[in-house]
């Protein structure tokens, strides 16, 4: 008779299977979002307590943000909710808006954007935008690309490169390289707006903000677009204001929430809900409001 | 639209617990036809366990569906991705089961088990059953408390599994390689059943945390 205690751990996992069982090493990759390239956002742009107004009616509060350079980050939320107001505050957009002031720092390198001393057109050369509808100017292909770099006053010595190098950049060289003198309303939607995009791009930005770049776009032109965005992340800064979720959870890296809530007069005012990796965002976010808006039952 | 979208998403889990009544039936069948030599019941269960796996693959076909046009997100994806899972478990489960009522079928009409080791047996086929109906219980209420009490219940299982150990490896061991072969499959199979339980519980706390348990 026997007295040993039989342990189990030894016991081939399949009855019958010859000799001990072998050991299996699995190495198991990092769980965190593979796009984002660090921990913490590096603070290229920063908002501090940010508040936008438009005359009295207060848009949007207590905004606190900080974007990573070189990384997309979506800003998504429902309609009011106050998320393209803060992407025009990004470039001093919103200058253009009658009425509209900011409070609140708005801090590009750790430089206050609305310091008096800032140059506006700075700012936007190195902030650049593309907008919901394609825009091109009723120039032709080449002069459209030229005309950021001629207006900010770059002199480059090859004119001709920047706007191939430029072309190159939104993926739309090969396409319009045989017609360059052309019209740019000649093109397709998907085409003017990566032609927007090399627009942007000629005036060398660190920055690029996107508001609902694709919502005008089939799905094959939003595909290309959404691939120049990876693309273009690898040299700037994107900032996209998108409401397609899924366009969010395919191109960020982050994401932030937005939704608008009444205060004590009734006014709805947007605030920032939640920021993080999209993938925890669009996977276990924390909170419940987003979690209520991305899976469509808010409210 | 989306309301249908969500009436569909909890119809889910609801099959899913409904499938965990099936296994439940079936190891508690499939145990008793084992201790008493039933070959009727145990072909019942044979049979049953083909109904489940059509059951499974009902299942997996509206998970599937409700991925590819509703795009899910958050607890929704988590709550699809461990069903499927979960259906995966239990299609398991029930094979388990029916490896049991299969050892019944082999020796009919000698019972499989000896009188004097019939006691680990149903030991072992009670705690199977309680887990499964833990396991079921878990996925009405999503309580992750409950869901952590079923990893004690599996501690059980192990206990009776090494009890087992100890009957069969005693030297005056007097019912030769038959029974033993038949009791070392019989003990693998209650412990996988359990295992699998564990797993869906695990899944569970998955869905409503949104973090998976640490592997055990």
């Amino acid at each position: 008779m026997t007295n040993v205690e039989p342990d189990l751990d030894t016991v081939p996992e399949t009855v019958g299977a010859p000799g001990a069982p072998h050991e299996i090493h699995v190495e198991l990759g990092d769980r965190t979002n593979h796009r984002a390239p660090s921990a913490e956002p590096d603070g290229v742009i920063e908002l501090r307590d940010l508040e936008v107004f438009y005359d009295k009616f207060r848009a949007v509060s207590g905004v606190n943000l900080v974007f990573g350079s070189k990384e997309i980050t979506a800003l998504i939320g429902p309609s009011g909710c106050g998320k393209s107001t803060v992407l025009r505050c990004l470039n001093r957009m919103n200058d253009l808006v009658p009425g509209a002031h900011v409070m609140g720092d708005v801090r590009f390198h750790g430089v206050d954007m609305y310091d008096a001393s800032v140059d506006v057109i700075e700012v936007r050369r190195r902030i650049g935008m593309v907008f919901q509808k394609p825009n091109p100017f009723p120039k032709s292909i080449y002069d459209n690309v030229a005309y950021g770099p001629r207006v900010t006053g770059m002199k480059p010595k090859n004119m001709d490169d920047v706007v191939e190098q430029a072309l190159h950049g939104a993926a739309l060289w090969d396409e319009v390289k045989d017609k360059l003198k052309q019209s740019a309303y000649g093109l397709s939607g998907g085409q003017q707006q990566r032609l927007c995009i090399a627009r942007t791009i000629a005036t060398s930005p660190e920055v690029i903000l996107m508001d609902e770049p694709c919502s005008a776009l089939d799905p094959i032109a939003t595909a290309k677009i959404e691939d120049l965005m990876v693309d273009l992340a690898k040299t700037y800064t994107i900032i996209i204001v998108t409401h397609n979720m899924q366009q969010a959870a395919r191109v960020s890296y982050r994401t932030a929430f937005f939704t608008a809530a009444a205060d004590e007069h009734g006014q709805r005012t947007g605030r920032l809900v939640e920021f993080d990796s999209t993938s925890k965002i669009f996977g276990n976010p924390s909170d419940k409001r987003t979690e209520a808006y991305i899976t469509g039952r808010f409210g | 639209m989306r309301d249908i979208y969500h009436e569909h998403l909890d119809e889910i889990l609801v099959e899913v617990e409904r499938m965990t009544h099936v296994v439940s039936t079936a190891v508690r069948r499939s145990t008793n036809a084992l201790l008493t030599a039933d070959l009727g019941t145990a072909e019942e269960v044979i049979a049953a366990d083909a109904q489940l796996d059509v059951a499974g693959e009902t299942v997996e076909g509206k998970i599937f569906e409700l991925m590819a046009l509703q795009a899910p997100v958050a607890i929704e994806l988590r709550m699809l991705v461990a069903a499927l899972r979960m259906v995966a478990d239990l299609e398991r489960m029930g094979d388990l089961a029916a490896h049991i009522a299969k050892i019944t079928r082999l020796r009919y009409p000698a019972a499989a088990i000896p009188d004097e080791l019939q006691g680990v047996i149903e030991d072992m086929g009670r705690v199977a059953q309680r887990m499964v109906d833990q396991a079921g219980d878990v996925i009405k209420t999503k309580d992750v408390s409950a869901a952590q009490r079923i990893e004690a219940t599996d501690d059980q299982m192990d206990k009776l599994r090494r009890s087992q150990f100890r009957q069969m490896m005693d030297a005056s061991w007097p019912h030769g390689v038959e029974v033993a072969v038949d009791l070392a499959l019989l003990g693998r199979y209650y412990e996988r059943i359990a295992d699998h339980a564990v797993s869906m519980a695990q899944r569970i706390i998955f869905l409503v945390t949104g973090e998976m348990p640490a592997a055990q």
